[in-house]
């Protein structure tokens, strides 16, 4: 059956068969235009929130310009059925693919078969720009979710997508994230309603550290530990099974890869795992990231470090690149 | 190691993806053959029909294939796995069932939950997350055997939110003794619908290995669809 949905002149547009679908409402792309998809929430979402959740898209399709870019799929227009009842909104489509492909040990083969180390690392800094376009407007994230990063295999970009759910705020007005999953929240954020959180820098900065952990290890979470509760269990006691007196790793090739990072690569993640954990001012920030990842991926480019997705082997001690002169953090690994 | 693992226990080292399990303790009694009543084709047939509609549909969504694990248990050997929980991917096919024997559900329930439990173990030993595992209870009779203990047990872990109890009565099935291994009320079959519920039942395997947290609380898909037509 196909559906026809207008804009705010009444100007009709057939869609396309489905594209996806979620909790809160599903995707098509428009029937004379694929570059373009539009997503309806569901009628039950909308008769819950649909007032707030039309004030929210509205504000953000009124800041559009600035973020008409490739990193965002960003909301562009409002659309409406035909008894002029709002429905949803239409943006553009981001192509790739979803960013749990990558950070999966088995299918990351299938779906980025020429990857390296280098090609991950460039992944990632193209993810974090995206975050920095947000963060940079006040806006939040929240939601940190594998599935809303698109990514191109060959020119290694990456979109982010699911835009609306976003903590935004204008004119005053905040509209939160109502959104997330437990294991990718900071403990001061767990265990309340999504909608009554306010999230900020440094909660989306935990929230980061746990994407980028999983991206480098293949979908292993950062709380993953044997003989330990589950991850959130583990995260609340910040039981990081990574670096030196840690315990728990898990078998299997997560200790060879973990060997290969820098040293103050490796520094953020102990420092965002264990004193981040309670003490948000303790999380690296953004920049902290980005320089860590491109020291990294600099040093690959001199052959400082194996560009192996999966080494064979640990890293032997006098590696360059490990030693600890280098960096001035108080961990050790 | 001496002896190689066997690829199930290799696949938690191998594949950290979280874990959904999925038992089937399924019913493969001599009445499933449709003993007295009057089916077009046999019970057997369309729940071997829908066995393999069930695995294909998993192994057709790759993400839920590398995270649902299925293991098998039937009546006409309770004490042991047809198929241990082996996760979706490594799975070459169910053997078809032939309706054979009386129904030691008791017994069978018993071996199925001891299966989960040993697993779970594995996975807290490999540091691979799991989702709350599921049971599927299939019968078209009532337990021949002494299964209250073993629906108290049951029942309890789906009290306590550490297992989904799921059980489905086929035509003929005593539904209230069913029931009384869930917390949740047994579905009644309509007539053979074997494809429908296991169509669901995929879906709903599908959607659990999705959602981002293992921690989230698992909001049972709809029923509407298969249990109402």
């Amino acid at each position: 059956m196909s559906v026809t949905v207008f804009d705010h002149t009444q100007t009709p547009q057939l869609l396309d068969a489905e594209l996806a679908r979620g909790g809160e409402g599903a995707v098509y792309p428009l029937a004379h235009r694929h570059d373009i998809l539009v997503k309806l929430y569901h009628p039950n979402k909308l008769s819950l929130d649909g007032a707030e959740l039309q004030a929210k898209i509205e504000a953000m399709i009124a800041v559009k310009q600035d973020f008409i870019d490739d990193a965002l799929s960003w909301p562009l227009l409002s659309v409406f059925d035909d008894k002029r009842q709002w429905q949803g909104y239409a943006m553009k489509r981001a192509n790739g693919v979803p960013m749990t492909n990558l950070a999966h040990a088995c299918l990351y083969t299938k779906y980025f078969p020429q990857l390296d180390r280098s090609g991950l690392v460039k992944i990632l800094l193209n993810y974090l720009d995206a975050v920095e376009r947000l963060h940079s407007k006040g806006i939040f994230i929240g939601d940190f979710n594998l599935n809303n990063a698109m990514c191109h295999p060959a020119d290694l970009s990456v979109t982010l997508i699911d835009c609306d759910s976003v903590q935004f705020s204008a004119k005053g007005r905040v509209f939160p994230c109502c959104v997330g999953s437990p294991d990718l929240t900071p403990v001061e954020h767990l265990g309340r309603a999504f909608k009554d959180i306010q999230r900020n820098r440094e909660s989306d900065c935990f929230s980061l550290a746990i994407i980028l952990f999983k991206c480098l290890m293949l979908g292993r979470h950062p709380y993953d530990i044997v003989g330990g509760a589950d991850p959130v269990g583990n995260m609340r006691q910040g039981n990081f099974p990574y670096g030196r007196g840690a315990r728990g790793l898990p078998p299997g090739h997560w200790y060879n890869i973990w060997s290969h990072m820098p040293f103050r690569l490796k520094n953020l993640f102990i420092q965002v795992f264990t004193e981040g954990v309670r003490t948000p001012a303790a999380r690296p920030d953004l920049p902290d990231w980005r320089d860590a990842l491109q020291v990294y991926l600099k040093e690959m480019r001199k052959g400082w470090h194996e560009t192996a997705i999966k080494p064979a082997h640990p890293k032997s001690s006098e590696h360059r690149g490990n030693s600890k002169s280098q960096v001035s953090v108080a961990f050790s690994h | 190691m001496t002896y190689p693992l066997p690829a199930r226990y290799s696949d938690l080292i191998e594949n950290p993806s979280p874990r959904c399990a999925c038992m089937l303790v399924l019913d493969d009694s001599f009445s499933m053959s449709g003993g007295l009543l009057t089916f077009k084709n046999r019970p057997i047939d369309e729940l071997n029909a829908g066995l393999a509609q069930f695995l294909q549909e998993i192994q057709d969504d790759e993400f839920a294939s590398y995270s649902v694990e299925i293991g098998v248990v039937t009546t006409s050997s309770p004490d042991v796995e047809m198929l241990s929980l082996t996760p979706s991917h490594q799975i070459e096919g169910f053997d078809t069932l032939k309706p054979n024997g009386c129904t030691p559900l008791g017994r069978a329930v018993d071996t199925a939950l001891c299966a989960l439990e040993q697993r779970k173990t594995e996975y807290k030993k490999n540091g691979v997350a799991y989702y709350q595992p599921w049971l599927v209870l299939i019968s078209d009779g009532a337990p021949t055997d002494h299964w209250q203990e073993s629906a108290r047990k049951a029942k309890a872990l789906a009290e306590e939110r550490k297992l989904v109890v799921l059980p489905v009565a086929v035509q003929g099935a005593d539904i209230n003794i069913l029931s009384q291994f869930s917390n949740r009320p047994a579905k009644q079959l309509q007539g053979l619908k074997f494809k429908d519920f296991f169509a669901w039942l995929s879906a709903s395997m599908a959607q659990v290995s999705r959602s981002a947290s293992t921690a989230s609380a698992i909001d049972l898909p709809s029923t509407t669809g298969w249990d109402s037509i």
